[in-house]
This record gives structure tokens, C-alpha cells and sequence, in this order.
């Protein structure tokens, strides 16, 4: 063992798992550099991080500071993105941490098969997100109607109205996440978030994620073509990515 | 054809699209981990509650 002994406080911090041939580069985690710890023929890339700051107690706190989690998650996912720029990623969730070298080779080396696989499955893909926003119905008219015939018919356009707007809100979201499923080879479609934290006063229907090969421009075509059908009725689409594949690794391993 | 668009690392992604995924997506370890976030939806909820806040507060200062 040629390698210097890290500190007794040192934590391992995993940005995910790439096959065993990666070359690591840059840093990620507090500017530290991005190592790859390989077994067999997959392997983890990770930087050597102080144990005190991913400790539980203060992870629990840390995560609760805007700025901490802000600075982590995006040194986190430039991690990845580089990675994913060359190679292909099983992106973990942030602040995965283990407390030895030997805990990470113990866990690549459980699970190493299954870990193989989700890269074969995943080789050449890339996760885009799609969200769609709507604007809702028409205002309602604005003069005073002229008799209490006119308001009569003014409600019933009213009402009629509103209900062709919750028919189309049902029908166009699931209509997209099916148009541009069909331009993927595997999609999720999330809850949509609401307006406080999406921060747009227009309603998110859908919040899609779909996972492509890289060079398959169909899904932003699929995207424009929405845009052409349903655009007119007051529904913007934001196309996101390429993202790591986050949406489509099984949520849970289950160590040893 | 369209091609996917390459996003520059300097593109500003909102911290709520970045979190969503790191901190609800991806593989989670449990059992031989030393440390993770699967106990992180709580947490989550007092985030939630935070970008809320903040988002509210950047809104009313525009």
C-alpha cells in the first residue's frame, strides 16, 4: 500500500457508480478531488471528505442551510455531468457516506452484478425532464351585461367555459406524458409541484422525466410539436437536461 | 433532426429542479451505509417550506 493513510476523520463520500475503466477527473465535494474507487468491473467515484461535516448529527443541520445544500447539491450533480459527458452514470442521492475505502469495496463488491447491469441498461442514456405549465381558462368578460337575459347567457358561457378547461387540463397532461413517452425508451411522470415552489403563477400539470440515448433528438421534437398543438391553449413546456439518469436507477439497494 | 441541447455547467438551474433529484431520485443505500438521507423526507419538508419562503420573499422584492 503506497497510498498516504487518510486522516482518522476522513468519510467517503459517493457521487454514484461508472464502470471500472472511468478515468476520474476535477473536484466535487468542498473542491476535493474526484477519486475512483474500482472492484471488479464496476467502480464508485467519490472524494475524501471530512467525517465531522457528514457526520449524522450535523448532516441533519447542514441540510437545513440553503447555502450548505445549494454549494452540495450542485457540487454533487457537476460531478455527475462531467462524468456523464463521457461515460455513463448510476447517479446516488446526496451525501451518501461511508466510513471507510473498505466499506465502499464491500458494497461495489455485493453488489457488483446488479450494479453492472443497471449500467449496461443505462449505457448511452441520458435523463430530460419536461414540464408542463397551464395558464388557465379565459378571463370572463369584462362590461356589465345589458339585461338579465345577456347575464343568464353570460353565466352559461361562464360555466361552460370552466368546464371545457377542467376537461382539457385532465386530458392534455396525460396526452403529452404519453406523446412524449412514445419518444423515449422509459418515462416517469411525477407529481406536479405547486406554484410556491415551482414559482410560476401558471398551474404545473405535468413534471415528466424520460429517459433517452444521447444523440435521439425525438423527444425535444415531441416537445415542439406539444408546443405547436396545445401552445395556442395556454400550455408552455420547459424542456430540461441532459440530466444523469436519477429518475431511473431503483430507489433502494439494500446493503449486506 | 433536433439535436438535444447541450447544457453548459454554467446554466443556471434552479436549486428546486436540482434538488428535486438529488435529494428524491438516485440510488439510496441502506443497511451498510454509514450515512445517507434516506431518512431525508422530513428534512425535505422543512426545505420545502424554505424555497417556499424564499421564493415568496425574492417575489414581493421584485
Amino acid at each position: 500500500m503506497s497510498e498516504p493513510a487518510p486522516p482518522p476523520s476522513a468519510a467517503w463520500y459517493v457521487y454514484g457508480v461508472v464502470s471500472a475503466t472511468t478515468q476520474p477527473e476535477g473536484t466535487g465535494i468542498g473542491a476535493r478531488p474526484v477519486e475512483l474507487v474500482p472492484e471488479g468491473d464496476v467502480a464508485a467515484l467519490v472524494s475524501v471528505v471530512p467525517a465531522d461535516e457528514f457526520g449524522e448529527a450535523s448532516l441533519l443541520e447542514r441540510l437545513n442551510d440553503r447555502s450548505w445544500l445549494e454549494r452540495t447539491a450542485r457540487e454533487h450533480e457537476d460531478t455527475l455531468e462531467r462524468a456523464l459527458a463521457r461515460t455513463t452514470v448510476v447517479p446516488f442521492r446526496l451525501c451518501t457516506v461511508y466510513e471507510s475505502r473498505e466499506h465502499v469495496v464491500e458494497f461495489l463488491s455485493a453488489h457488483g452484478p446488479a450494479l453492472a447491469g443497471l449500467l449496461q441498461r443505462l449505457e448511452g442514456r441520458i435523463e430530460l425532464g419536461v414540464k408542463a405549465y397551464f395558464a388557465g381558462a379565459a378571463a370572463p368578460e369584462p362590461d356589465e351585461p345589458q339585461s338579465g337575459r345577456e347575464y343568464l347567457l353570460r353565466r352559461q358561457r361562464e360555466r361552460e367555459a370552466a368546464e371545457e378547461a377542467a376537461r382539457f387540463k385532465s386530458e392534455f397532461a396525460q396526452a403529452s406524458h404519453e406523446v412524449l413517452a412514445a419518444a423515449a425508451e422509459e418515462a416517469r411522470a411525477n407529481p406536479p409541484q405547486p406554484p410556491e415552489l415551482s414559482g410560476r403563477a401558471d398551474e404545473m400539470l405535468l413534471n415528466g422525466a424520460y429517459l433517452v440515448r444521447r444523440d435521439d433528438g425525438r423527444l425535444a421534437e415531441a416537445v415542439a410539436e406539444l408546443e405547436s398543438r396545445f401552445g395556442p391553449r395556454g400550455v408552455t413546456y420547459e424542456l430540461t437536461g441532459p440530466w444523469p439518469p436519477y429518475n431511473f436507477v431503483p430507489p433502494e439497494v439494500v446493503g449486506t | 433532426m433536433t439535436s438535444v441541447p447541450e447544457r453548459p455547467l454554467e446554466q443556471q438551474i434552479t436549486l428546486l429542479e436540482l434538488i428535486d433529484r438529488v435529494l428524491n431520485k438516485g440510488v439510496v443505500l441502506t443497511g451498510d451505509v454509514t450515512l445517507s438521507v434516506a431518512d431525508v423526507d422530513l428534512v425535505y419538508v422543512g426545505l420545502r417550506v424554505l424555497l417556499a419562503s424564499v421564493g415568496t420573499l425574492e417575489r414581493l422584492g421584485e
